[in-house]
């Protein structure tokens, strides 16, 4: 993974060897896969996408008169008598942060070409990304219970509710993505299709382990978007 | 399923191979170039009529595929550009059209022609044909992604067309959709419409964003032996560079068209302050109409140069072929299309001027237009450099690229006019600013379209188009559209505004009735003029002189393919090897005036050719 | 042939810095909510929120996407666009800053 051996190149370090890589035929990223490559663009784009969200809810909470519901108290759950703040929220990104380490180590045994490792640590990944989704819904069920609509909440400005659905059903959503693919992903290495280079059904492209690692990148992307709005959106 | 696919060959080093058949004996040193980094691409090959046309994975194909839906979706906003003329030039003959119509005609016209016709013309049409035969990459990386990108396109263009026949019809809030009058009763198409526009868009977004990431990827990682980036002609250039545009802009268009359905549909205040409708107390509160101006212009910036870069890689390498020279300062021509596509992004507020931002970004943004203007100017001194002495062919084409030429300076100058808040305040929402972005977006890139059509036409169908009938076509395009947009910039001085439904009674917007009657009768002329290049096409596909193969002798590789139509995989039994940039034209001591890409340097050692 | 596949077999990393860096995250994560848990307010509160948030992402960026590893080509090629971001979230700041006082002066004040 670090600094591939290709024929007839001279791999040089830091700018010079990205000024040599920008400037050469063939490839500007030396030894990258054309679907990581891929994975990476469409993953920056996907940055702007949540960017754009998370930015549109700062300037709508920053210029509201009315006052933004206190997440702390909002979020809090009760248990044993008492108000834990953000309790369910720290659960979700235990579980989160748990499943992007499953990930990275599922990346690694495949790439040694442990199948029978790599396949259960993508389970795991998908056990605990289906984990985060339940809670989310439950988090929400809890809250439109106590009244919070996209359109009106009764904790506060009428905005923090359709900040919080629009923003988290995304994230949601592309956890929930994230699970099928795992899924199907975990069937494929069990099966052995990538040990035997099977040709996608839909593609027709040659399997291979770098794939394991692309969606890897997916999935390590839906833990930093959660890193963020867990910071701006439930402890600001 | 395997015999689909081409035998996955390594290739050897043999570094004196050429596509024309290979060295005899030992390869000179000069000629070495490094062995390929990834063995080959297998293509899936399709055997049935739905795999080889219809869900074809061949970007060609894709790529006539987008042209010609894009040219369909162009014609309709052509139509609504007529409904609108007549309007302002006759009303009396528009008696059928209501102002509903009108602002529904206006935005639908907007919309298709900057998005739907143009973008993917630029991106899914030429991006598509080009940059693999122009990289010397056998197809895109992504060829079922490809496939599946234009078939979004298609979905998306048949949910806007639905619009049209949605109860309220399409949306009428002008192309920019601004909120909150675009989901509030008193806009036409404020229920249904708008809605369509949105899932649309969306649509557009996710499509794009498909055929953006194999652009990238076939440009970033799988050009062929000896192709740097420095020897990409500048049409690739240009569309790379607007993809990378598309691919960073396209998330704040989804974003404000997620929130506006959000708006429109649940009832959410994301861009609606408490605000009254006919009387009526509606339950919006708190939201932020500006927010949306904010998203939809960091978009809409980029959005407006990812249709201009294309035109300028494009008429960069049509001027280089047609005046038999290189094309002057190559390099800073790369680094102007990268530095434009860079401060694309800080630019955006300047069509915010009048909206009630913060006052003091009218600083900021009004210096970052002005600095953007030196590179976009420094490429159109390179153009008139490069024809400067140039040994100049003056066909259809050279035609065409002249009268980008004179269009793009018109544009781009009222351009440094709008760009300073002082002047814009007046001129704001007047036909000065419609005259500007015609000129410099429709009529500019539309000189580089047909120019490129007439250019690559003999390489798609093997045929040459009408010159006779292609110089009628261009003179009435080139005077027309000059008749249509250069009065418009005295209207707008007289503050005649843009997007009204009629020429009210005062005296000045009275005094501008013969010049609406006059632009209106130059419009229906030039639109008439463009079914000559739909008839020449027609006509030239069955009749047209064979055209052989690099008509134009040109030097980029998509000339020098075995067969001409290039077949799928473009390249044959083996892929072509790079030797130098493709503006080897005229070089002292060379036998011909050109040097094609894969000419070894072994084969031109006694000339004056520089390393590139 | 099996020279193509070890050609082709792409060294890995030990699997204790995962585990290092796993354990990096939940203690920043428990610092992050520390934050809430003391009710640290106002500058404080806000500068360490980013603070945690930041590291944590560079964190996974680095060493879980791999980024550390890579060659500048690609990491240069994914963080300069951050930078239309961060001027995006600068204006739309001064932005809101401005919608405020706008509705404060008009609404409030009376104009």
């Amino acid at each position: 993974m670090s600094d591939p051996k290709i024929e007839g190149y001279v791999f040089k370090p830091g700018f010079k060897g990205m000024a040599e890589d920008t400037g050469s035929d063939q490839t500007i990223f030396k030894g990258v896969h054309w679907g990581k490559a891929m994975m990476w663009i469409f993953l920056l784009s996907d940055t702007f996408i949540f960017s754009c969200f998370l930015i549109s809810y700062m300037k709508g909470r920053g210029s509201t008169l009315v006052d933004w519901p206190n997440p702390s108290e909002v979020f809090a759950l009760h248990v044993g008598g008492v108000d834990v703040p953000l309790l369910l929220i720290a659960i979700m990104t235990f579980v989160l942060i748990t499943s992007s380490g499953t990930m990275a180590l599922a990346v690694k045994y495949g790439y040694e070409k442990n199948r029978k490792m790599c396949g259960w640590l993508i389970l795991a990944t998908a056990l605990g990304g289906l984990t985060f989704v339940g809670m989310q819904a439950f988090e929400w069920t809890k809250l439109i219970h106590e009244g919070v609509r996209p359109w009106e909440n009764p904790f506060g400005a009428k905005q923090f509710g359709s900040f919080f659905f629009m923003i988290t059903g995304f994230h949601g959503t592309h956890v929930s993505i994230g699970v099928i693919f795992l899924s199907i992903y975990a069937y494929k290495t069990f099966k052995g299709h990538y040990d035997e280079e099977k040709r996608g059904w839909f593609t027709t492209i040659k399997g291979n382990y770098v794939e394991i690692e692309i969606l890897g990148l997916y999935w390590h992307f839906v833990d930093l978007v959660w890193v963020f709005i867990f910071a701006f959106f439930y402890l600001w | 399923m395997s015999e689909d696919f081409k035998d996955n060959k390594t290739i050897q080093a043999q570094s004196s191979e050429t596509i024309s058949g290979g060295g005899s004996g030992k390869a000179p040193d000069m000629d070495h170039v490094r062995p390929a980094e990834v063995p080959e691409q297998d293509l899936y090959h399709g055997h049935s009529f739905i795999s080889k046309w219809v869900f074809c994975q061949d970007a060609k194909v894709i790529g006539v595929q987008y042209f010609i839906l894009a040219t369909f979706t162009g014609i309709i906003g052509l139509i609504l550009s007529w409904l609108m003329r007549l309007q302002l030039g006759f009303p009396e003959l528009a008696s059928f059209m209501t102002a509903e119509h009108y602002y529904q005609f206006v935005t639908m016209h907007g919309m298709i022609m900057v998005v739907y016709f143009l973008t993917a013309l630029f991106l899914g049409g030429f991006g598509n044909f080009l940059i693999p035969l122009m990289v010397g990459a056998r197809d895109m990386v992504f060829p079922y992604l490809n496939m599946v990108s234009f078939w979004m396109f298609f979905i998306a263009v048949g949910v806007l067309l639905a619009s049209f026949f949605v109860p309220g019809g399409p949306t009428g809030s002008g192309w920019t959709l601004y909120p909150p009058q675009s989901i509030l009763e008193g806009t036409p198409g404020s229920g249904m419409g708008i809605l369509l526009m949105c899932i649309s868009l969306i649509l557009f977004v996710a499509g794009f964003t498909m055929g953006g990431l194999n652009y990238l990827i076939t440009v970033l990682q799988a050009r062929t032996r000896g192709m740097t980036l420095m020897r990409m002609p500048l049409t690739v250039w240009g569309i790379f560079t607007a993809t990378v545009l598309a691919m960073l802009a396209f998330p704040a268009l989804l974003v404000g068209s997620i929130m506006m359905i959000l708006d429109n549909i649940l009832g959410t205040s994301f861009f609606m302050p408490t605000i009254l409708q006919a009387g009526e107390v509606l339950e919006y509160g708190g939201g932020s109409p500006i927010l949306f101006q904010h998203l939809f212009w960091f978009f809409g910036h980029p959005e407006v140069y990812i249709v201009a870069l294309p035109a300028f890689g494009i008429i960069s390498d049509l001027i280089s072929v047609h005046s038999r020279k290189n094309i002057f300062g190559y390099r800073m021509m790369v680094w102007a299309i990268v530095v434009i596509g860079a401060l694309s992004f800080f630019v955006w507020a300047h069509h915010m001027y009048v909206s009630g931002m913060n006052p003091w970004f009218g600083f900021f943004f009004a210096t970052t237009t002005l600095i953007i203007a030196v590179p976009t100017a420094m490429k159109v001194y390179n153009w008139v450099l490069t024809l400067w002495r140039g040994n100049i062919r003056l066909n259809v084409v050279m035609l065409w690229c002249l009268g980008f030429i004179v269009t793009f300076v018109n544009g781009g100058i009222t351009g440094i006019f709008l760009g300073n808040v002082i002047v814009d305040v007046p001129l704001s929402d007047t036909y000065f600013v419609i005259a500007h972005f015609h000129m410099v977006m429709g009529i500019a890139p539309l000189m580089v379209i047909m120019g490129a059509v007439y250019h690559w036409f003999p390489l798609v169908s093997g045929r040459l188009l009408s010159e006779k009938l292609g110089k009628w076509h261009f003179w009435l395009t080139f005077l027309g559209a000059y008749s249509i947009y250069f009065p418009m910039h005295y209207l707008g001085f007289i503050g005649v505004p843009r997007r009204y439904f009629e020429m009210y009674d005062s005296p000045y917007m009275t005094s501008a009735v013969g010049m609406n009657e006059f632009i209106s009768t130059a419009a229906f002329i030039v639109g008439a003029a463009q079914f000559i290049l739909i008839y020449n096409i027609i006509k030239s596909l069955k009749t047209g002189k064979p055209a052989g193969k690099n008509p134009w002798q040109a030097n980029s590789l998509e000339w020098l393919t075995p067969s001409v139509p290039p077949e799928h995989g473009n390249w044959g039994d083996r892929l072509p090897i790079v030797h130098r940039w493709p503006y080897d034209y005229n070089v002292p001591g060379a036998k011909e005036d050109f040097i094609t890409q894969t000419t070894p340097p072994s084969e031109v050692a006694n000339t004056e050719v520089e390393k590139t | 042939m099996s020279e193509t596949k070890k050609q082709e077999q792409t060294t890995t990393h030990k699997i204790g810095i995962y585990l290092w860096i796993w354990g990096l995250l939940f203690v920043l994560s428990f610092c992050s909510y520390m934050v809430d848990w003391l009710q640290y307010q106002g500058l404080l509160r806000w500068s360490l929120i980013l603070i945690f948030m930041f590291l944590k992402a560079g964190l996974i960026m680095a060493f879980f996407m791999h980024l550390f590893w890579e060659r500048y080509a690609l990491v240069n090629v994914l963080l300069w666009p951050m930078t239309a971001i961060a001027c995006f979230i600068f204006l739309m700041v001064a932005e809101f800053e401005y919608t405020v006082f706008t509705r404060l002066f008009y609404f409030v004040v009376g104009g």
